[in-house]
C-alpha cells in the first residue's frame, strides 16, 4: 500500500512542478482567431475533387439532382456532406482547424449570415473576387446584393433563405397558430424549439410583444428565462437543430419551431408549416469559402453554377426555400403554376414584413457572450 | 561476465515496459496536465484564452453545473444499483449452468458489445418511442401515465445506462462467483445454516471483490456518459458529460470545460483510491505465483 | 434430508408441482429473461433493417419485408467512407496496441522490478477513467499545441486506450502458463530468444489473438474519445451520431447487423481455436481446479416423486 501511495504522491508532485514550470513560460493565447493574412479565393479551371458541407435537405443530392448535374458539366467529383445541423455545432467542429488556417478538407460550406460574419471577423474565410462570380452577380436579386452582415459581399454569397416558424401536426394539434400557443400546458412535452439562439429568442421576444430591434439585453435574458422555465417543467421536450424533423416524423411531438422549407425531411402526413401570428424570422444562409480551402476554382464554379436560373429553379423545386436568384419565378410558373405561386419560395412582401433577421444579441462583446452563455445553459439542459 | 548478464537481465522488464509506459504517459498522463493548464486560462472564444492562474474557474464551473453533477450521481447511482440487482443472479445462474450452456450464456452477455454503442442506444429509442407497442404495454400496466412518455425522461436515460453498462457488472461478478468453492456453501449448510444465511455469510463475502469491481466499472463510466442522455433524454436530463461536451465542442469555452472535467476526474479519482484501499491492487491484478 | 419412507403418497396437485418446478428452475428462468433483455436491441436492429421504409430513413415503424437495404448495404458513399476509415483506424490501432500491450504484459507477469506497482496503476487508470475525461484531456493537449485533429490524433488515442485492455487479457493468459515447456526447451539447448519464438509465442497466441480482437472491437466501437479528437474525420460511430440527428439510413442497421454477425463468428472461432490449442499443448486453463458447479443436492432417496 505504501508503494502505491508513494507513487501517487510522486506523480502529483511531478505534475505540480510541470505546471509551475510551463506556466512561467506560457505567453501565447489559445484561440482568438486566425491572425494571418486574408486570402482571396483563386479562380481557375475547375477539376478534381471538392467537398461541400451543407444543411440537410438543401439540395437534391440524388442521381438526378443538382450535385450530379454539376459533376457532369464540370468533370468535378463532389462530396456533398449534409453535416451542418446547427451553426454553433458546425462551427465548434471546424474551429480548431480554421484557427490554424485549415479548412477541414472543405472547399465550401453553407452557414447562416451571422455565422458567416463571425467567421470572417475571426479570419476564417477567404474573400471573393466579384469578377470571378459573373453569373452570380448577373442574376442575384437586387435586394440581396448587399446585406447587413456582408455589405460588399466580400465573403458570402446567398444560398437560400427561409422563414423560421412553426411546424404543426394538423391532425393532432390543429389549433396551434402562435409561438405563445407552444407554451400551452396542453402540449406539455410535445413541443420542440431550435438550438439556434437567433431564431428562437427573437420569436419569443415577439410573442411577448417586444420589438426585436429595440430589445435590450435584459429583454433577451428574460426571454431566455422563460425558455428555461418551460424546459425545466418539461413543456419543451428538447431543443434541436435540424432533427426536429425526426421528432415530427415519428410523432413524438405535435409542433416544432422550424424552418419553412423542410417539408422534404418530414415523413408524416398532415404536418404543415405556419407563420406564427405573433412574429416571424427571416434568415438567409450563405455560401462561404474557408481559409485554406482546396480547389477554390471548383468552389467558385459551383457558386456560379447554382446561380443559373434553370439550375436554381431545380433547387427551388426540390427545396422549397426562398431563392436569391432573379427570374426563377417565371421558369417555375411555366413548369408548375402552383409552384410558381408558392409563398414559401416567393414570399409576398406581407409575409416577411416585421420579421426579425437572425439578429445578434444587443450590447457589446461581453453582453453578447453573457446572453449566449445563458442560452447555451438552457439548451444543454 | 555474470554481473553483466545480470544487469542486462534486470533491464529486460524495463525494455519491455518502455513502449507502453511511454505511450500511456505521453497520451494519458500528460494530457491531464494540459487539461489543468487550460483550466487556468480565462478569456472568451472570440478574443482567445490567456493563462493567468484563473483558479476561480473551478468553483465557478462547480456553481454553474451543480444540477448536472447531482443528476449524474443520481442517474449513474440508480443505474449501478439496478445493474447489480440484475447482474448478480444472472452471474450466479451462469456459474451454475452446465459446461454446454455456459459459453453460450457468456456470449449472450457480451453480445451487445458487438453492435456499436450508439446503434444499441438508438435501438432503445426505437423500442421506447411514444408510439411503440412496448410503451403501450407499460401504459396499460399503469407504469407510465396515459398521456406520458418514456423517452426524454430520467427513466429512459437510467434504463439506457443500466443496459449499456450491464456487461461491465456481470463479468467481474461472474469471475468471482466462478471461483467460489461450493463445498464451502455445503459446509455451511451442514452446520445448519439456512440457504439465506449461507448466502449472506459465505457466498456474498467471498464474491464481494467481484461486486466491488463491477460496481466501480459500472458507476465510473456511467457517471461520465453523455450519449444516453443525448439520445434518450430531453431538456431536463443533461448530465455532466453533456455539459463538458457542449463546452468543449460547441461553445469552445476551453477553460470552463477543462475545469469541469478536472472536477469530475477528481471526484472519480477519490473513488478509485478508496477502491484500491478496499481491495488492494494485488488482489485485482492477480500476479503470477511468486513462489515459483 | 427426509428419512426414507415406504408409504406411497398421492402425487401433489398440479399447482403445487408447477410451483415446485418454478422454484427449482427460478434461476434458469431468470437467466433466460435476463439474456433476452440483453439481446432485445440486437433483434430490433436486425428486424428494422428489413422494413420497406419511405425515404429510406428509419422511422420507428414496422413495414413490409424487403431485402433491398441488404442488397444495397454499401450504396451510401458517406457511410462507406466512414466504415473504411473505421476499419483502417481499428486495424492500425490493434496492431500498435497489441504489440505494446503484449510486451507490457510479459514484463509485468514474468519479472519483479521496481515500479511494478506504479506500472500496474498506470494500466488500471485508463480503464477506470470515464472516456470523456480521457478524450477531453487529449483534446486539451492537442488544442494547446495546435495539432491538427484528424486520423493521426485518432490513431494515437485509440492505441492509448486499447493498451490497458490488451495487457489484462494477455496477462490472464500468461498467468496460467505452463513454464515447464519453456524450461524443457531451454534444457534442449534453445536460447531465450528461440524459446520465446518457438514455444512461448505460439502458446500465447490465442491470448494475443483474443486481446487483438478486443482492441479491434473497442476501436471500431469507440465514440466518445473519437468525438473529441477526430476533427472532421468521420468514423462509423461518428457517422451514425451525425445521421441520428437527421434520419438514419436503413443501411446502417443492415451494416450493424453484419458487424454483429461477423464479430460473433470471430469470437466463436477464437474460443473454438483456444480449446483446440489447449488440448494440443496441454496447457491448463487458469482455473485448474474443477470449475465448481453448484448442483442442487440430489433428491433424498424415496422422496415423493415430482
Amino acid at each position: 500500500m505504501k508503494a502505491a501511495t508513494r507513487t501517487l504522491v510522486v506523480a502529483a508532485l511531478m505534475l505540480a512542478a510541470a505546471l509551475v514550470a510551463a506556466a512561467c513560460g506560457s505567453e501565447d493565447t489559445i484561440g482568438g482567431g486566425n491572425q494571418g493574412e486574408v486570402q482571396v479565393a483563386k479562380a481557375g479551371k475547375p477539376t478534381g475533387d471538392i467537398t461541400i458541407s451543407n444543411w440537410p435537405g438543401y439540395i437534391d443530392p440524388g442521381k438526378n439532382g443538382t450535385v450530379a448535374e454539376f459533376e457532369d458539366k464540370f468533370d468535378v467529383n463532389v462530396s456533398h456532406i449534409e453535416d451542418v445541423n446547427d451553426n454553433v455545432q458546425f462551427f465548434g467542429k471546424l474551429q480548431p482547424q480554421l484557427e490554424q488556417g485549415q479548412s477541414g478538407g472543405r472547399s465550401l460550406f453553407v452557414v447562416t449570415d451571422w455565422m458567416a460574419k463571425q467567421m470572417y471577423d475571426l479570419g476564417y474565410l477567404q474573400e471573393l473576387n466579384h469578377p470571378d462570380l459573373k453569373t452570380v452577380f448577373d442574376n442575384i436579386r437586387p435586394e440581396l446584393e448587399k446585406s447587413e452582415s456582408d455589405p460588399q459581399r466580400k465573403f458570402s454569397i446567398p444560398w437560400q433563405g427561409g422563414l423560421t416558424g412553426i411546424w404543426v401536426d394538423t391532425k393532432k394539434a390543429p389549433e396551434i397558430k402562435s409561438v405563445d400557443d407552444l407554451f400551452d400546458p396542453k402540449y406539455k412535452g410535445k413541443v420542440t424549439m431550435l438550438t439556434e439562439m437567433r431564431d428562437t429568442v427573437p420569436l419569443i421576444l415577439q410573442s411577448q410583444g417586444i420589438d426585436v430591434d429595440e430589445a435590450t439585453k435584459e429583454d433577451w435574458l428574460a426571454a431566455i428565462d422563460r425558455l428555461k422555465e418551460a424546459a425545466d417543467s418539461g413543456q419543451i421536450r428538447r431543443f434541436t437543430g435540424n432533427e426536429y424533423t425526426e421528432d415530427l416524423t415519428s410523432g413524438n411531438v405535435v409542433a416544432a419551431i422550424g424552418w419553412s422549407g423542410d417539408a422534404s425531411l418530414i415523413g408524416r402526413e398532415g404536418v404543415e408549416w405556419r407563420k406564427p401570428t405573433d412574429g416571424c424570422d427571416l434568415f438567409f444562409d450563405q455560401m462561404v469559402i474557408p481559409a485554406g480551402a482546396p480547389n477554390t476554382a471548383a468552389a467558385l464554379a459551383f457558386m456560379n453554377f447554382v446561380y443559373r436560373p434553370e439550375v436554381q429553379a431545380d433547387i427551388a423545386e426540390y427545396v422549397n426555400y426562398v431563392t436569391p436568384v432573379e427570374g426563377v419565378q417565371e421558369i417555375l410558373t411555366k413548369r408548375d403554376p402552383e409552384l410558381g405561386q408558392n409563398p414559401l419560395i416567393f414570399p409576398p412582401a406581407g409575409l416577411t414584413k416585421g420579421c426579425s433577421g437572425d439578429p445578434d444579441p444587443p450590447g457589446d462583446a461581453k453582453d453578447q457572450q453573457e446572453v449566449t452563455e445563458a442560452f447555451q445553459d438552457v439548451i444543454t439542459g | 561476465m555474470t554481473r553483466g548478464v545480470t544487469i542486462r537481465r534486470r533491464l529486460i522488464p524495463y525494455w519491455l515496459l518502455a513502449p507502453g509506459a511511454i505511450w500511456l504517459a505521453l497520451f494519458f498522463v500528460v494530457p491531464m496536465y494540459f487539461m489543468g493548464e487550460l483550466a487556468l486560462r480565462s478569456g472568451t472564444p472570440a478574443i482567445g484564452f490567456t493563462f493567468d492562474w484563473a483558479w476561480s474557474n473551478f468553483p465557478d464551473s462547480l456553481d454553474g453545473n451543480t444540477e448536472q453533477i447531482v443528476r449524474s450521481f443520481y442517474y449513474s447511482g440508480v443505474a449501478t444499483v439496478l445493474a447489480l440487482l440484475i447482474a448478480y443472479p444472472l452471474a450466479y445462474a451462469i456459474a451454475q449452468a452446465s459446461e454446454r450452456w455456459r459459453p453460450l450464456l457468456l456470449f449472450a452477455v457480451i453480445a451487445p458489445f458487438f453492435t456499436t454503442y450508439l446503434i444499441r442506444t438508438i435501438a432503445w429509442k426505437t423500442i421506447l418511442a411514444d408510439s411503440s407497442p412496448v410503451v403501450d404495454v407499460l401504459r396499460t400496466l399503469a407504469l407510465v401515465p396515459d398521456d406520458g412518455r418514456v423517452l426524454a425522461t430520467s427513466g429512459a436515460v437510467i434504463a439506457g445506462l443500466t443496459y449499456n453498462f450491464l456487461p461491465f457488472m456481470i463479468l467481474p461478478i461472474y469471475a468471482s462467483i466462478e471461483r467460489l468453492d461450493m463445498r464451502l456453501v455445503e459446509a455451511a449448510k451442514d452446520l445448519y445454516a439456512s440457504s439465506r444465511q449461507a448466502f449472506l455469510r459465505v457466498t456474498l463475502p467471498i464474491t464481494a471483490p467481484g461486486i466491488v469491481a463491477g460496481v466501480l466499472l459500472t458507476f465510473i463510466p456511467a457517471f461520465g456518459d453523455y450519449v444516453n442522455a443525448a439520445i434518450l433524454g430531453g431538456t431536463n436530463q443533461a448530465m455532466i458529460g453533456n455539459r463538458i461536451q457542449s463546452l468543449y465542442l460547441f461553445q469552445r469555452d476551453y477553460p470552463e470545460a477543462a475545469a469541469l472535467s478536472f472536477l469530475m476526474m477528481a471526484l472519480i479519482l477519490i473513488m478509485v483510491v478508496v477502491y484500491i484501499r478496499l481491495a488492494g491492487t494485488e488482489a485485482s491484478m492477480g500476479e503470477e505465483d511468486e513462489g515459483r | 434430508m427426509e428419512p426414507a419412507t415406504v408409504t406411497a403418497r398421492p402425487l401433489p396437485s398440479l399447482p403445487a408441482r408447477a410451483w415446485r418446478w418454478l422454484r427449482r428452475n427460478a434461476l434458469r428462468i431468470y437467466a433466460g429473461l435476463a439474456v433476452t433483455y440483453m439481446l432485445i436491441p440486437i433483434v430490433v436492429i436486425a428486424v428494422f433493417s428489413f422494413g420497406e421504409t419511405p425515404r429510406d430513413r428509419l422511422d420507428f415503424a414496422l413495414h413490409s419485408f424487403t431485402l433491398e437495404y441488404w442488397q444495397h448495404a454499401f450504396a451510401i458513399e458517406e457511410l462507406n467512407d466512414a466504415l473504411i476509415t473505421s476499419v483502417k483506424l481499428a486495424g492500425l490501432a490493434t496492431l500498435g496496441s497489441t504489440v505494446i500491450g503484449t510486451l507490457m504484459a510479459l514484463a509485468l507477469v514474468r519479472h519483479k522490478f521496481f515500479g511494478r506497482r506504479a506500472a500496474n496503476l498506470l494500466i488500471i487508470l485508463p480503464m477506470a477513467s470515464p472516456e470523456i475525461v480521457i478524450g477531453a484531456a487529449l483534446l486539451s493537449m492537442f488544442v494547446y499545441y495546435q495539432v491538427a485533429l484528424g486520423f493521426t490524433t485518432l490513431l494515437i488515442a485509440h492505441i492509448m486506450f486499447s493498451i490497458s485492455f490488451v495487457v489484462v487479457v494477455v496477462r490472464s493468459r500468461l498467468i496460467g502458463f505452463d513454464r515447464s515447456l519453456e524450461e524443457a526447451a531451454q534444457d534442449l539447448g534453445a536460447t531465450p530468444l528461440e524459446t520465446f519464438r518457438y514455444v512461448t509465442l505460439p502458446l500465447l497466441a490465442p491470448g494475443i489473438v483474443a486481446a487483438a480482437l478486443l482492441a479491434f472491437a473497442l476501436s471500431i466501437d469507440d465514440f466518445v474519445i473519437s468525438n473529441f479528437n477526430s476533427g472532421t474525420t468521420v468514423t462509423f460511430p461518428l457517422y451514425v451520431f451525425g445521421v441520428a440527428l437527421r434520419g438514419i439510413p436503413v443501411q446502417v442497421n443492415a451494416i450493424a447487423t453484419m458487424l454483429f454477425i461477423v464479430t460473433s463468428l470471430a469470437i466463436l472461432l477464437v474460443i473454438w481455436q483456444q480449446r483446440h490449442a489447449e488440448r494440443m499443448a496441454a496447457v491448463q486453463p487458469e482455473t485448474e481446479r474443477e470449475p465448481v458447479i453448484a448442483q442442487p443436492l440430489p433428491p433424498a432417496p424415496g422422496a415423493a416423486g415430482g
